[in-house]
């Protein structure tokens, strides 16, 4: 085994870590609120949105970053990153896109060719998509179809500018400007991402998903997500990130806000594929992000489930606020480190509803160098009366240079609520590994197999789209380490 | 291996242990209602073959503030520890129980378990639960447990429809959720623990 770990350590290629090659235009580099303005104004903001950036940017200089994780974050220096970078349109076709940019997301998967799908030439995998580039929405696809029914999916951009009102109602109120370090900083600075609205009693249907690509050098990636699904409606949505090899970190601090009004039901999945660095811990994004959404209306349901293979660092918790009563919530995570990469990353569950319901499903892999941690909060609020939760974290360590932990806080404030929480940490045993390739499957084949069981339960939550490529990532991110 | 029993107040527990290789050593923690209490203990596991049984009971029925705090540190391969806490909360006490398994790089073949259990009896009453693991090293069976709970309703039917009392049959839910750790004990002390139940 350990001559395989060594043998097999060779670093494998990061297939999306190509560069665009387009002509784009920055704001400079640093931040002030010079260049909140500047941002702002490109975007032709209201003013209320601009005094709501410039109020983070305030709350943001006096804060200082969380120091608690367990991670070895490099020092970020704010004022040497790029806060705004886009493709430039062409002036003569305003509303055409860029054949380079299309290219790219042909490249990377993701079906910008609304016609062609309408024209049943492509596979039909009925999925709309707000694919962001950098700091800006390239295109959102479907989007007539989805307006028929009143579902409003487009860019935060348009977004504000077509339906003030929405925006200015929902936006912060799950994370507030001050919440965080980088809450603050995203809130200040960000740029384009996705909104998504369900009206009452619709059933969303297709699949809602954004795709984030960061292109620029020097640039780092502030989107921000609202997704508001009103009573009785449903919706699944899907993001997925990868960005180009470069031997800089590049910041992504993202904030996405949830919420589910009574009886909704709201299902994110992520499949983070963010750069990771290379074999010697170079470069690779640092993946700062808050996630965080709210079951307003009794008997909401919001599911979270994430396959986290990318991005040198990620500090990462997304969380649901169980207000409404017999609201449910569910949080499923695969989190795979390999080389130097670190994760700290896990969920939040605060009770506040009675009879609330949550469940944590988190499996941890760490290979190589890298450090994993799960972090997680489970909290039962004294109106929380017979409310329930499960949470189950397990660890899996290939090789004896990472390191995998767990770092779980139940509170509990009634005498009626039930929290469990039970963890294990373990490796792949010889039997196994010896059971697979005595029946003359190889040695790699057999530990992707054996890891693919083992995130197995998290994995088949992922819409049918996102399963797949998180099946094939997940041994991708594997080879290197052991096969 | 014989266990030693510390009832926190009366007796002066160890702030600070260590296991050289093949040693045992088995502990049981007691803290009785009435008392605040702040304890922190660390125990090293240097050798292989150290073993460790560490258990502790905590009775809060009414303004106690208790909090407890454990760190095993596994620094060498092949040693072991188990450790079991339980606690009943209630009144407007306050219960915290830290609790972090190390487990240092190379230290193979180490084997940690570690739990966690409360039972909450009231609505002003509050527990919180760490239990912690930070392991570098692989080929080990690390595993811990925690729960947040109340006397079972159903288990309480049960034992009134058979004609026992309200208060003698929440006596027993509670003697049997202690029992675990209680069942170390010398049967004057188990006597006096059970008789402090709310």
């Amino acid at each position: 085994m350990d001559e395989l770990i060594k043998d097999l350590s060779s670093a494998t290629e990061y297939k999306e870590g190509f560069v665009t090659e387009v002509d784009q235009e920055y704001v400079p580099k640093g931040l002030n609120e010079d260049i909140i303005r500047m941002i702002s104004a490109k975007k032709q903001e209201p003013d209320w949105l601009l005094e709501f950036r410039l109020d983070a940017f305030r709350k943001w200089q006096r804060m200082t970053p969380p120091q608690w994780g367990h991670l070895k974050l490099p020092r970020i220096d704010f004022q040497d990153i790029i806060y705004w970078a886009a493709p430039k349109r062409d002036e003569d076709r305003p509303d055409e896109i860029d054949p380079a940019l299309m290219e790219t997301f042909d490249k990377l998967g993701i079906p910008l060719h609304e016609r062609e799908v309408l024209a049943g030439v492509k596979p039909k995998g009925e999925v709309a998509v707000d694919a962001v580039f950098d700091s800006v929405s390239v295109t959102t696809t479907f989007r007539k179809t989805l307006a028929e029914q009143g579902i409003i999916f487009c860019s935060f951009s348009e977004a504000v500018r077509e339906h003030p009102d929405l925006v200015r109602k929902y936006l912060a109120t799950v994370v507030p400007a001050g919440d965080n370090f980088y809450a603050a900083l995203n809130s200040a600075v960000f740029s384009d991402g996705s909104f998504c609205y369900i009206p009452k009693g619709v059933k969303c249907p297709m699949e809602l998903s954004s795709y984030f690509r960061i292109n620029a050098s020097g640039t780092g990636q502030f989107e921000r997500t609202l997704i508001i699904a009103d009573e009785g409606a449903s919706v699944s949505y899907m993001e997925g990130c990868t960005a180009p090899m470069r031997d800089e970190n590049q910041l992504h601090a993202a904030v996405v806000e949830i919420i589910v009004e009574k009886d909704a039901d709201v299902k994110y999945s992520t499949v983070q594929n963010w750069y990771p660095g290379d074999a010697q811990g170079r470069g690779g994004i640092l993946n700062l992000v808050t996630k965080r959404g709210i079951c307003k209306g009794s008997g909401s349901h919001l599911s979270w489930t994430q396959v986290e293979t990318g991005s040198a660092i990620t500090w990462k918790y997304p969380s649901t606020i169980l207000k409404g009563d017999d609201s449910s919530s569910e949080f499923y995570s695969v989190a795979m480190t390999n080389n130097y990469q670190q994760a700290d990353t896990g969920t939040k569950m605060i009770h506040l509803g009675r009879r609330t319901r949550s469940r944590v499903v988190s499996k941890g892999i760490s290979a190589g160098h890298s450090e994993n941690s799960y972090r997680g909060l489970v909290q039962m609020g004294p109106a929380a009366e017979g409310a329930r939760n499960y949470s189950q974290c397990d660890s899996l360590l290939i090789g004896s240079t990472c390191g995998a932990h767990t770092f779980p806080v139940i509170r509990s404030q009634n005498p009626h609520a039930i929290v469990e929480h039970e963890a294990t940490t373990s490796k792949i045993s010889e039997d196994q590994l010896f059971y697979c390739t005595q029946r003359g499957i190889s040695p790699e084949d057999a530990v992707a197999l054996i890891v693919g069981g083992y995130a197995r339960e998290v994995l088949s939550r992922l819409p049918m789209e996102f399963a797949v490529e998180a099946q094939k990532l997940l041994s991708v991110s594997l080879e290197g380490a052991v096969g | 291996m014989d266990n030693r029993i510390y009832v926190i107040g009366r007796d002066y527990a160890p702030q600070f242990l260590r296991l050289d290789a093949g040693e045992e050593v088995s502990m049981t923690l007691v803290f009785l209602p009435g008392r605040d209490a702040q304890l922190s203990m660390e125990v090293d596991l240097v050798g292989p073959g150290a073993r460790l049984d560490l258990a502790g009971l905590y009775l809060c029925p009414g303004s106690e503030r208790v909090d407890l705090q454990v760190l095993v540190r596994h620094a060498s391969g092949g040693s072991f520890s188990r450790q079991l806490f339980k606690g009943i909360v209630g009144g407007s006490a306050r219960a915290t129980f830290d609790g972090l398994i190390y487990v240092a790089p190379d230290a193979q073949k180490t084997e940690a378990y570690q739990e966690n259990h409360s039972l909450l009896l009231s609505d002003t009453a509050r527990v919180e639960s760490r239990p912690q693991l930070e392991i570098y090293a692989d080929d080990v069976k690390c595993s811990h447990g925690a729960t947040t709970g109340y006397l079972n309703p159903d288990e309480l039917f049960y034992l009134r429809s058979r004609g026992i009392p309200e208060a003698e049959a929440r006596h027993l839910q509670m003697q049997a959720f202690l029992a675990p750790v209680a069942r170390r004990l010398p049967d004057a002390l188990a006597e006096e623990i059970y008789a402090s139940l709310p």
